[in-house]
Parts: C-alpha cells; sequence; structure tokens
C-alpha cells in the first residue's frame, strides 16, 4: 500500500489549524500554530499540482513563442526560436520552475517588443495576456480572498 | 525575540523617575505584525498616593519584516492624528537606544476589548453590522484624506514631495523593491508597470496624508460596526489620498469572498462615502491608476514576505502565508483592473 502523501500532509495541517497537534495553546502560540497548518494546507494544494501546472505553462510558453518568432525579427526572433524548440529535461519541481523561470523572463522582453510595435502586433499582444490570465487561473489559490 | 518584563520595568523607570513600586504583568506577544513584534503589557506604579495601571502596547522592531519602515514615522503619524477626529491610541514613548530591549521600539496606549481581526468582520456577531462597519470605515478615510499634514505638523516626519510627482516617488520605491525582492520574473507586474509609466495620473490638488496600509484589519472595531482606533501607521507618508482609497478597494482584501470591498461594502459605496467624507471626486482615472499601483505594491510586498521567510530570517508564520496565498490574488486583481481576468 502507499501512503497518500498529500492526504498526510492535509492531516498534518488540519491538526496544526485545530491546535491539536500542538497541546492546548493560546495567544500567539495558538495563531501561529494555525498559520503554520494554513501554510502546509496550501503547500499540499500547491504541491499536488505544481508538475502539471509548470509542464503545461512551458509547453503553452513555447507554442507562444514558436508563433511569435518568425513575426519580431531581430536577436529576440533567435532566442524565441531556440526557446521554442526547447523541453523540459525532468519532471522534479525544481528542474521544471527553472525552465519556466527562464521562459517568463523570455515572455517580459517579447511583451515589450509587442507593445512597442503598436498595433502591428496586437494578436500577438492578445496572445500574451490570454497566455498570463491562464497562468493566474492554473496557480490559484483556493482559499484566497479573490 | 521576546520582550522581558524586567526590561521593560527599567525602562519605565527611566521614563518615569517619580514613579515608585513599578511592576510590568501579562505580557503577551500579539500575532500579526508584519512590520514590527507586537507585545501587550500591564504597566502599574505608584505616584505619590496613586497607583496607576496602565495596559500598554509596546510595537518592537524584528530582525526581518515584510516592509521596511521608520518607527519615527508610525509614532509621529499616532501622535499628530490624535488632535484629529481620526481614532488613533495615544503614543507615549519613542526609544531608538536598543540597549533596553535588544533593539528600538515605541510605547503606546492599548485600546482594550476591540476586535481588530479581518475574516471576523466575516463572521457573526460582526457580520450582522458589516455596511455600517463600512460606512465608518471609508468615512474615517476621508477624514484622513480632509487632513491638512503641514497643519498637522507631520511635514517633519514625513518626507515631502511635488504632488505632481508623487505618483513617480511611489512607483519607483515599489517597482524596485518587486526588482529586488520578487526572485522570479513577473510578466503580469511589468506589464502593469510599463503602462502605469506611460500614463501617470493627474495630479492631486493638494499633498496629503497617506496612511499606507488602511485596510481591513488594520484597525479595531465592535459588535455595533463601530471603529475605535486606525492602526498600523509605519507606511504613513506625503502624497495622493486617491492612494488609500485605492488600496482600501484592493480586491485581495476581500475577506468575505464576494464583491464587497474589504468584506463590508461593494465598492461604488465605499467610493461615494469617502467622496462625501473628504469633499473631493475619486476620478476613476485617477483612481485605476493608483489601484494598479497598488497591485504592484502588494506583490513586492507577498513576495518580499515569502523571500525572508525561505532566507530564515524570520520565519513568523505571518511572513510565509502572503506569499503563497496573496501573491496569485494579486495578479488576478490587476487582470482584473486591466480587463483581462480569465
Amino acid at each position: 500500500m502507499n501512503l497518500d502523501l498529500l492526504e498526510m500532509l492535509a492531516s498534518g495541517a488540519h491538526g496544526m489549524i485545530d491546535s491539536g497537534l500542538l497541546g492546548p495553546l493560546e495567544g500567539y502560540q495558538e495563531a501561529s500554530a494555525r498559520a503554520f497548518g494554513l501554510t502546509l494546507l496550501v503547500l499540499g494544494e500547491q504541491l499536488d499540482r505544481a508538475a502539471a501546472t509548470l509542464s503545461d505553462e512551458n509547453a503553452a510558453l513555447r507554442e507562444l513563442f514558436g508563433r511569435a518568432a518568425p513575426r519580431v525579427g531581430g536577436a529576440l526572433a533567435g532566442r524565441l526560436e531556440r526557446a521554442a524548440a526547447g523541453s523540459d529535461p525532468a519532471l522534479g519541481i525544481r528542474d521544471l520552475e527553472a525552465g519556466n523561470t527562464a521562459l517568463r523572463a523570455l515572455l517580459i522582453e517579447l511583451h515589450v517588443r509587442v507593445e512597442d510595435a503598436g498595433g502591428e502586433l496586437g494578436d500577438l499582444e492578445d496572445a500574451i495576456w490570454s497566455e498570463l490570465a491562464r497562468s493566474t487561473e492554473r496557480r490559484r489559490v483556493s482559499v484566497a480572498p479573490f | 525575540m521576546a520582550l522581558d518584563p524586567q526590561a521593560f520595568a527599567a525602562y519605565a523607570a527611566h521614563k518615569l523617575p517619580d514613579a515608585t513600586d513599578i511592576e510590568v504583568a501579562a505580557v503577551a506577544r500579539i500575532h500579526g505584525g508584519a512590520s514590527r513584534e507586537t507585545y501587550r503589557l500591564r504597566l502599574s506604579y505608584s505616584r505619590g498616593d496613586e497607583r496607576v495601571d496602565r495596559p500598554l502596547i509596546v510595537r518592537k522592531d524584528p530582525p526581518a519584516s515584510l516592509i521596511d519602515t521608520d518607527r519615527e514615522v508610525e509614532f509621529a503619524a499616532y501622535r499628530a492624528f490624535r488632535r484629529t477626529r481620526v481614532p488613533v491610541p495615544e503614543a507615549l514613548w519613542l526609544e531608538k537606544d536598543a540597549k533596553w530591549l535588544g533593539s528600538a521600539f515605541f510605547v503606546m496606549q492599548e485600546i482594550e476589548g476591540f476586535e481588530a481581526s479581518p475574516q471576523r468582520v466575516t463572521e457573526p456577531p460582526y457580520s450582522e453590522h458589516a455596511a455600517k462597519l463600512g460606512e465608518h470605515k471609508w468615512t474615517v478615510l476621508g477624514e484622513i484624506a480632509q487632513a491638512d499634514p503641514f497643519a498637522l505638523g507631520l511635514d517633519r516626519a514625513l518626507e515631502p514631495v511635488d504632488p505632481a510627482v508623487c505618483w513617480r516617488r511611489e512607483l519607483d520605491y515599489w517597482a524596485a523593491k518587486l526588482e529586488r525582492d520578487a526572485g522570479s520574473p513577473q510578466p503580469i507586474m511589468q506589464a502593469v508597470i510599463r503602462r502605469l509609466r506611460r500614463s501617470p495620473p493627474l495630479p492631486p490638488e493638494r499633498l496629503g496624508v497617506v496612511h499606507g496600509d488602511y485596510r481591513t484589519g488594520n484597525f479595531l472595531y465592535d459588535r455595533e460596526g463601530a471603529i475605535h482606533a486606525i492602526l498600523d501607521w509605519e507606511m504613513a507618508h506625503l502624497g495622493d489620498p486617491l492612494e488609500d482609497l485605492a488600496w482600501s478597494l484592493n480586491r485581495v482584501f476581500h475577506w468575505a469572498h464576494d464583491e464587497r470591498a474589504g468584506g463590508l461594502l461593494p465598492r461604488a459605496e465605499a467610493i461615494a462615502i469617502w467622496e462625501r467624507s473628504a469633499g473631493r471626486r475619486a476620478d476613476p482615472e485617477a483612481l485605476l491608476w493608483w489601484e494598479l499601483l497598488n497591485t504592484v505594491k502588494g506583490q513586492a510586498i507577498w513576495l518580499a514576505a515569502g523571500k525572508e521567510f525561505i532566507a530564515g530570517v524570520n520565519r513568523d508564520p505571518v511572513l510565509a502565508l502572503p506569499g503563497l496565498i496573496m501573491a496569485n490574488s494579486q495578479d488576478r486583481a490587476a487582470l482584473d483592473l486591466l480587463g483581462k481576468l480569465a
């Protein structure tokens, strides 16, 4: 039998939120235990989907760069082409995160170039905003106020 | 780092040379306080035939905080607004010498018996008076907007700025902080920053006091919907009062998980109350600019908190949660303001 690690994490988190794990607490200690419990709960939610989120996002950004490269020209076009041809070497969260960081940095450069072009690359700007909106939805936190 | 009752008693003896039989009791740390360690305690002493018993708050510099703030600013703001209709606790002593408690601190009156939690406004019995609390919240904010910083003497504690470029000072500061502390590329916030630089807001007619963190959670309220003290002035500065209104409307503070700003009132009602109290119109374009600026400010604060927590400089959980919970909400709030939300 494989233990469900995320369920285990959630159980521990609820224990801290209810202060049951740490015995009777009050004041600052109780509030801190609850806050750590909530931290673990949110971390569990994020870890459960982190690999899928980053993998999907990296693929979406590479696809976007592939479409953008022939339109923007210059040295940026070459970098976009190379990024579009890339792939994630491993599925560890830190590996995926490193790739994602590089791709998001390149996305900022592309966004600046598209804005500077005025309406000429309007469809690319729409595509960038759509991907940014999808990115925030992928990473949405269930307990957040908004 | 806890607060040593004996050390505080020694400090009180230094500040109150006529006092005898000084006792410090019931020292307890208060959860929250992202920029200071906050403690409550009871100070009692004899002065002649009189026995004095005072509930006090001590705000002490921590090893790391969400925001880099100047305790003198916060102390000066409490002192200045004590002379106005804006409810604030009495600020007593400001101490910069670390020899007393291990770091700088200031002491103020504790106003007892009220609630501060942002979540509790959404729960009975407080939620039954949410609209009344909202009316009071944005009325007080309008009174802060009306305050003349020069008449209050706050121009000596808060750095002056030309009203025409107060927007640039805030944008430069928060954009730089985001750049320094984000730890990863922020394509949404960078797009917001570029837009803000392209289209500055109309300047305010005159310079005002900006509280800097005016939101549900930073005031004391009762069960009947009244506010008894505005707290946490550590980010106070001179600028456009619209900045405070915008921060109070930030969607990351929609604690009731609905359309009510601060968990209290719909946005349009909050703005109308503020306009009546402040005696000025909230220009929609300028307000949108300041709301977008505040998404950058918020994101800079939430991500810096996570960075400090991970680095282990300060492992208070109050630093862990913002980066985990608020950062994504802040991006979504920016997209919402830009009409780009999925």
